[in-house]
């Protein structure tokens, strides 16, 4: 019992250690990358220029924007409601969305019913299909230049280590791909240069393997004493063989010694000759699992 | 004439097609290969249910074939038969449906009465990063010494996994060389533990584990994911699977999964892992002097693997009293070669006592090998994928 307590201490503490961390979560949506002033930039179906906002799916599955709303209005959250219905509105996991703030909703779907101003603050929010929940906003600052786009270096990457928005002005415009263009696994790069031996990495996970195993460890060696001692208790009141043996402490390979000989003893006290049969009647279940009769084909009449 | 000049072309363009006409030396020698496999399994009986399905799958695999006329036929066209079955492999989810069955199949009670046998499974995972260092000064890239590395896990399915994830353009090469050590174990293991070990280790005798009981055996499944997979959550398909499997086994109320997952479903998988990764050593994509060192490291890893355990028994033993002293011929089992290198440690044992029984003692590193090198692999993923 007292076991279980301290189990349940034990978790209570890590449940308690991970809600306390206050690390900021990246958003499921982000909005990504905005470009206010677009004079020489992307190109939409009708041939025209226009200010543009991607939206990222930042989870790992298949998200559907329709019936969630696009604002650059705080008091109205509800300003464009995406469609529904449009395949295209489906996105795939780390995949993005472009919408064009040119004012003409019924030139499509992704043609939102407002424009990016340039001369003062754009605020631009993204919110649940409830019109109130509100999953991800963005702020960008007054004067914009031509061309230049606005957003996260690393897609989807909202806040970091400290909680900081990490929006900037990007160097490079990067409609419907990726912010940060990655030639290599930059993992592998770090450890090309950091650690060209592998000796760092080696200590490292020598030492996780070591830790995760040693705290398997010291669990069932605890558990183990629990038990041990339990199961002492119980059978020191049976007075049975293993009562003896858990009092005495004596070897499984001696415990199975005495009592083949005191077996044997018993055998050779008996006075019942060796030779007397006795017959026992063989009786066997019938089952369809073992007759035969089952797993033949039978012939068609 | 016509007539003959068309059968004539005809013949000659189904010439064209023939095996005969596209063989390659490189064919050659990887059906001479497959054929040994088969003959070590058959005649040696060194692992035959994994020797067999590669050995033949490895002449499926090399059967030449006119790539550029599109027959869909070979396991890298996208589409064909072979192709399908081996993105089991690809994707990596053939490994954790081999570890449901090996957890079902596993009893972990020798590790569980006598736990510090689980740091002999910790220690001779240095057979991987030996591996993975040998492999960064022979030139390889950190993914892809990650991948060759994780053949001194012995452990087939983690290693297969890793590497499709790592570094996929290894995964033949890894594939048929984890396998074809984890069979040659009884070959490996042996010079090294006599090497290693003096006459008077050899013939230490261990105390007889305790019994175990019920509620323990299904706390380690849950308590040895909580505490596995929270460290290591890259190996969480692994880890999972295997743990899971334990359950199956050890409630005791779920006989019927627990037998499916040891027999038909671990034999399905075994077949279709087995055949495929058999069959994906087609020459012109295998034979190449990347291989040959795959190999070569893969060798050097599983004898860094037995050392690091052997010797890490010898280091514990330092420590510990006279009657609870461990003989280190159960390092070797560090290994996760299940139950193989368990039972190497139980013949050479008998070899200097006869009536010094090591396997169930050897069982307990062996198993946690096991949980040791998904372990090694769910971190060789988070640093390097």
């Amino acid at each position: 019992m007292r076991f279980f307590k301290r189990l349940s201490y034990l978790f209570i503490t890590v449940a308690l250690f991970a809600a306390c961390s206050d690390k900021k979560e990246n958003p499921n949506w982000v909005i990504n990358e905005v470009m206010v002033v677009n004079e020489t930039n992307f190109v939409d179906d009708f041939g025209q220029r226009n200010g543009w906002i991607e939206i990222y799916n930042n989870t790992s599955k298949t998200q559907d924007l329709g019936g969630r709303y696009l604002t650059n209005d705080r008091n109205n959250p509800k300003k464009y409601p995406i469609p529904r219905g449009d395949v295209l509105t489906s996105i795939k996991p780390h995949q993005h969305a472009i919408f064009f703030a040119d004012d003409r909703p019924f030139n499509g779907t992704f043609h939102l019913n407002f424009v990016l101003d340039p001369t003062r603050e754009n605020y631009i929010a993204l919110y649940e299909n409830d019109g109130k929940t509100l999953l991800d906003e963005i702020v960008i600052p007054a004067g914009m230049k031509a061309d230049q786009t606005y957003g996260f270096a690393q897609d989807g990457v909202k806040f970091d280590e400290n909680g900081n928005i990490t929006a900037i002005d990007l160097e490079r415009v990067t409609p419907s791909s990726n912010n940060a263009v990655l030639e290599e696994n930059p993992k592998v790069v770090s450890l090309e240069e950091t650690d060209p031996l592998g000796g760092l990495l080696t200590i490292t996970s020598m030492l996780v393997v070591f830790f995760g195993l040693i705290a398997l460890y010291f669990f069932f060696k605890l558990s183990g004493n629990i038990a041990k001692n339990m199961s002492q208790q119980k059978v020191a009141q049976t007075g049975t063989l293993s009562a003896a043996r858990s009092q005495s402490h004596l070897s499984g390979e001696v415990l199975a010694a005495i009592s083949a000989a005191i077996n044997e003893l018993k055998e050779d006290q008996h006075d019942i000759e060796s030779t007397i049969l006795t017959i026992n009647q063989v009786k066997r279940n019938f089952s369809p699992w073992n007759t035969k009769r089952q797993s033949l084909r039978e012939l068609p009449r | 004439m016509n007539t003959l000049l068309s059968l004539a072309d005809n013949l000659r363009t189904f010439w064209s097609y023939t095996g005969f006409f596209n063989a390659e030396i490189g064919h050659i020698i990887m059906i001479l290969v497959g054929l040994v496999f088969i003959y070590l399994a058959i005649t040696k009986e060194y692992e035959p249910l994994l020797l067999i399905p590669i050995g033949f799958g490895i002449l499926v695999g090399n059967i030449p074939f006119n790539e550029a006329a599109n027959l869909q036929v070979g396991i890298y066209e996208e589409g064909s038969v072979l192709n399908i079955l081996y993105q089991g492999v690809v994707k990596g989810w053939y490994p954790p449906l081999i570890f449901l069955g090996i957890g079902a199949m596993t009893d972990f009670s020798a590790l569980i009465a006598n736990p510090k046998l689980i740091l002999i499974g910790a220690a001779a995972q240095f057979g991987i990063f030996g591996a993975y260092i040998i492999a960064l000064q022979m030139g390889f890239a950190p993914n892809e010494a990650g991948a060759i590395g994780i053949i001194g896990g012995a452990d087939g399915p983690t290693a297969i996994f890793t590497t499709s994830k790592l570094a996929p353009h290894l995964l033949g090469a890894v594939a048929i060389s984890a396998y074809s050590y984890m069979a040659l174990v009884p070959v490996i293991q042996p010079p090294f533990m006599r090497l290693l070990t003096t006459k008077k280790e050899r013939v230490i005798r261990m105390k007889s584990p305790r019994v175990v009981s019920q509620t323990e055996k299904i706390l380690f499944p849950i308590m040895g994911l909580l505490l596995t997979a929270f460290l290591v959550p890259s190996g969480l398909p692994l880890l999972g699977m295997l743990f899971f499997g334990n359950l199956l086994k050890e409630s005791g109320v779920t006989r019927r999964l627990a037998e499916t997952a040891r027999g038909p479903l671990i034999d399905t998988i075994t077949i279709l892992l087995g055949f495929t990764v058999g069959a994906s050593t087609q020459a012109t994509t295998f034979l190449r002097v990347e291989s040959i060192k795959v190999f070569a490291i893969g060798a050097l890893s599983f004898v860094i693997a037995t050392c690091a355990g052997i010797f890490f028994v010898k280091m514990l033993n330092l420590f510990l009293s006279k009657e609870k002293k461990i003989n280190p011929l159960i390092g070797n089992a560090g290994v996760s070669a299940v139950p193989d290198s368990a039972r190497i440690s139980q013949i050479i044992g008998l070899e200097y006592d006869p009536a010094n029984y090591l396997l169930m003692h050897a069982m307990g590193p062996n198993v946690a090998g096991v949980i040791g090198s998904a372990v090694a692999a769910g971190i060789l993923l988070g640093f390097l994928y």
